[in-house]
């Protein structure tokens, strides 16, 4: 098999049983990898419990892993969100994946309960569950150095241990698999770390077409601003959009109450290369290389976690901000989550926290000790409790990231149906709203967003099982992955044929869904964003969304993607999938 | 989406890459929305059956090449690969669509759409999908159709029609190289010390080169470099619809929000940084970029000559090198040779400076245009060419 392993490592934590499974070639074509290949195997659990020991957690690559197809070491995880209850997927970078797929696997799968913290360690066909009940406890940098791994690792801080709902793996690089609270359920299996190496060269069914395709990628990737541009992410990391977000007005200030925030230049990319002068580091084998790199393990954070611990929480202090995103790195937990939960019960209270407060606060987080308790389960839910369900800045449980939607109107849809709720990463309207990619398109309009994101949605889907990194999709698109993805594997792929793989996967994850409950009345955002205006200036007006204008272009959306009025899907829509 | 059928129905319809009765547009809602003659537009819907996309372009170009240069390749050609910048880096090739028994398979277009961003179809014209939006339609299409006219221009010089056929074809040709006028007076006068007038300077010159059949609506890029800033038109933007679409970017990357501006913005850059300019027009008309094309170096050992050629040949008095688009390249290769006040990128288009205002670039960039169109005439008449 070419580009395929068509192996799974599958390991029963319970019952400390390790076997492997071929993954049937039928599968492997019709779902790609990654993101896909875990939906698709999701199918018996998608309703178990996320911490029922039965659940699985998926450790996915993709078929362009382990060439050299720029962006493509990436890694998907799997699961249930316990945050959500959803069906959950993380794309993560790091060299994680690239050292999965040379230990000869596509999919790692993990079940059951350990009695005691235990490290799963994976080289080759040599595959051991080791006892580590000393670094039960540790953070996640204390962890690397300890177990200091060869190859790829993937770890929980102290927040999956403690089951904070929006806990985060990460891996031993930094990156982090985060949102929906995996690092949870990998908590919850008393699983600390996995770490994984190998030797085995991954074949390629046509090697000199396989060249010519990076090439055409790589002169498109060169050719767009965004990614290799004076200003890109390449140059600048994805701080580089703190600018160009604070100018549109559309920066979640103090807890989506405001949409500016003129302190931001403070911590934005070129005031944080003035203080740090920061390295371009990357994933592996990644030519953007976005990430920007301190002394030791140390990184700055990526726009989100910046914008979030800086405008949302009214802070403009760099350093604090920095801080903020590097503790949470460490304690394995969600920038956003956290910040936003933290904007919540401040606004409830009447009171921001100042930057001196974050650290001890977000420990608390990752421990459950006090205050921290009742942040650890989410704005959503902490809310609720507190009675004032209004100041959760969420759809569908997951907490909103640092786009407000009432500067860009696809990005409000995007959150309202995304999948794994309040989501910007799921049809990432920016590329175009904001970014101008594939094509502009005006942030102020519905007009023809449904079918935007339809297609973003799609698109990302099967860009995520591939698995590639999004950014490329700034210059690139399905048409030269396919290409590539034909000479990896020897099958004949095409543009449209993705997008009907990326269609099917995401309408799996939207089937799992409605029959967890899901269903339109969970497709809307908080009333804040239909009934307040955002902060207008510099000749730029920022109203309150138009409910009926969104609420029009939802039921566009439905009727686009063939579901009923209230979004369901038929109940057999399984059943005509392979 | 009504609104965006009326408009890019307008520009296909306007901008003369195609007859002016022979385009058609179709988009994708609630309900199918159509434009164009009903023969286009009933394949147009079959197809639109057959792709998730929301919009196609259909078109009968100028030059008929659906008729004339289709037939004339080997059947088991699958593809056309112009050699210009576009098709190089967006485009990758054009597949080709043979009649069957004197029908066109639907299916096998929509086969092909599905890989690539436009085909040439036998007896019909060009195809071109939009995935996403209506705009990208009419993007794809103009963007095949500036490939296919280049590359087909090329072969025709080298000789794949028949004297016969040349002769037939040869009123078109006369008609599509006239030369543009000059008409560049008008444009707002430099030096420009407001960054408000000088926004709107970006915009009449941008405008102008679309007004006058110079370059196509979204090839092009135009900046003007004020009290340590550039300002430049976004990426994607359409040189005749800049108002709201130009960034600032200091000089000192002291602020990111210029993140969206033009992919040439390093090579604007590396001018303004090496010569005494104020302003600079980039365009990419068709017949400069055809002509940039010709080399009579036919024992050359570079293969790839978009990016590796070392040589700087002439058009006219005007230097042409070779860079890819974006980051390195161009940026390294253009600003050497721009002493003169303009360039042109090999296979790709011109870069044409100014010290105070858009006249003298647009003037410059005008005349080596209409010298351009004259020289292939020329050689063409002569079959002098390699």
């Amino acid at each position: 098999m070419t580009g395929w392993r068509g192996r799974l490592l599958s390991v029963d934590l319970s019952r400390q049983r390790i076997w492997m499974e071929d993954l049937p070639a039928d599968l492997l074509h019709s779902y790609l990898g990654g993101r896909g290949l875990g939906v698709r195997l999701m199918r018996d659990h998608y309703r178990t419990d996320p911490f029922a020991p039965e659940v699985p957690l998926f450790f996915s690559v993709g078929p362009l892993c382990g060439t050299l197809v720029p962006t493509s070491s990436r890694l998907s995880v799997v699961s249930r969100s316990p945050l959500t209850g959803a069906i959950h997927d993380s794309s993560c970078g790091g060299s994680f994946a690239w050292h999965l797929k040379a230990a000869g696997y596509d999919v790692v799968k993990i079940t059951g309960v350990s009695p005691e913290p235990v490290v799963l360690a994976i080289f080759g066909n040599k595959v051991e569950i080791k006892p580590v009940k000393h670094l039960w406890g540790a953070g996640v940098a204390k962890t690397v150095a300890a177990l200091n791994p060869a190859g790829g690792a993937a770890i929980i801080g102290p927040a999956g241990e403690n089951l904070v709902l929006y806990a985060n793996i990460v891996t031993g690089e930094g990156n982090s698999a985060g949102r929906g609270g995996l690092g949870a359920v990998m908590g919850a299996k008393r699983l600390k770390a996995v770490l994984v190496d190998g030797e085995r060269a991954v074949s390629v069914a046509d090697p000199v077409g396989l060249q010519r395709g990076i090439n055409d990628v790589m002169r498109l990737l060169n050719a767009s601003p965004v990614i290799f541009g004076n200003l890109g992410f390449s140059e600048f990391g994805t701080a580089a959009l703190i600018d160009l977000l604070t100018q549109r007005r559309m920066v979640p200030t103090k807890n989506f109450r405001e949409t500016h925030f003129a302190a931001a230049s403070r911590y934005a990319a070129p005031a944080l290369r003035r203080l740090y002068a920061p390295k371009k580091q990357g994933c592996h084998d990644c030519p953007i290389a976005c990430k920007k790199a301190l002394r030791g393990r140390q990184r700055l954070p990526e726009h989100g976690s910046l914008s979030h611990f800086g405008a949302l929480l009214g802070i403009s202090d760099p350093a604090s901000v920095v801080q903020s995103g590097q503790i949470c790195n460490d304690l394995g937990l969600d920038t956003l989550s956290a910040a936003v939960s933290i904007a919540a019960l401040s606004e409830a209270r009447g009171e921001f926290p100042s930057g001196e407060q974050l650290p001890d606060l977000l420990r608390l987080i990752a421990h459950r000790q006090g205050e921290g308790d009742l942040l650890a389960q989410g704005a959503q839910r902490m809310t609720a409790e507190l009675g004032c369900p209004q100041l959760a800045m969420t759809v569908k449980g997951l907490e909103l990231p640092a786009y407000d939607p009432r500067g860009a109107y696809g990005m409000a849809l995007a959150y309202a149906t995304s999948n794994r709720g309040g989501c910007h990463l799921r049809a990432y309207p920016s590329a175009h709203e904001i970014l101008r990619k594939p094509v502009a398109t005006d942030r102020f309009d519905f007009a023809g967003k449904a079918w935007m994101n339809i297609v973003a949605e799609n698109t990302n889907a099967a860009v995520d099982s591939l698995v590639a990194c999004r950014f490329t999709l700034m210059a690139a698109g399905l048409e030269e992955y396919a290409t590539l993805l034909s000479a990896a594997t020897g099958a004949d792929y095409t543009a449209a044929r993705l997008t009907t793989i990326g269609e099917r996967i995401w309408l799996t994850e939207r089937y799992y869904n409605q029959m967890n409950g899901f269903s339109s009345n969970d497709e809307t955002l908080p009333e804040r964003f239909f009934s307040e205006d955002g902060s207008s200036g510099d000749g730029l007006s920022v109203p309150a969304i138009d409910r009926k204008r969104f609420f029009e272009e939802r039921q566009r959306y439905y009727r686009l993607r063939k579901l009923d009025e209230r979004g369901q899907l038929r109940q057999d829509y399984l059943d005509t999938q392979p | 989406m009504i609104r965006q059928l009326e408009k890019f129905f307008d520009k296909i319809r306007r901008d003369g890459s195609c007859r002016h009765d022979r385009a058609a547009l179709l988009v994708r809602d609630d309900q199918l929305l159509k434009a164009g003659p009903e023969d286009f537009c009933e394949v147009g819907q079959d197809l639109l059956q057959q792709l998730n996309i929301v919009a196609l372009a259909i078109g009968e170009p100028q030059i008929p090449f659906h008729h004339l240069w289709l037939p004339r390749l080997a059947l088991d050609d699958k593809q056309i690969v112009p050699l210009d910048t576009e098709t190089r880096t967006f485009l990758h090739d054009i597949p080709l669509v043979r009649q069957r028994g004197g029908h066109i398979d639907t299916a096998e277009v929509a086969e092909q759409l599905g890989r690539r961003k436009g085909v040439l179809v036998e007896g019909l014209g060009i195809i071109a999908g939009g995935p996403a939006t209506v705009e990208q339609a009419y993007v794809n299409f103009s963007t095949v159709c500036h490939a296919l006219f280049i590359g087909y221009l090329l072969q025709l010089a080298r000789g794949i029609l028949q004297p016969v056929e040349l002769r037939q074809l040869r009123p078109l040709l006369n008609r599509l190289c006239r030369p543009i006028s000059v008409k560049v007076e008008d444009l707002l006068i430099g030096p420009f010390v407001d960054p408000g007038v000088a926004r709107k300077a970006i915009q009449q010159a941008g405008h102008r080169t679309v007004d006058l059949h110079l370059v196509d609506s979204f090839f092009g890029n135009v900046s003007c470099h004020i009290n340590q800033q550039i300002l430049i038109s976004q990426t994607g933007a359409s040189l005749d619809d800049l108002v709201g679409c130009i960034d600032a970017v200091a000089d000192d990357n002291s602020c990111t929000a210029g993140l969206t501006a033009s992919s040439e913005l390093p090579a604007h850059r590396a001018i303004y940084e090496t010569n005494d300019a104020a302003v600079i027009l980039h365009g990419h008309p068709k017949f400069t970029v055809l002509m940039s094309l010709f080399c009579d170096n036919q024992d050359c050992a570079v293969l790839d000559c978009w990016k590796e050629c070392p040589h700087i040949r002439y058009l006219g008095d005007v230097p042409i090198v070779a860079g890819e688009v974006g980051a390195g390249g161009i940026a390294t290769t253009l600003p050497p040779v721009m002493m003169n006040g303009i360039a042109v990128v090999y296979g790709h288009g011109v870069f044409a400076a100014g010290s105070t205002d858009f006249r003298q670039p647009l003037r410059a960039l005008i005349e080596l245009e209409n010298w351009c169109r004259n020289e292939y005439l020329r050689r063409l008449d002569q079959r002098i060419i390699l």
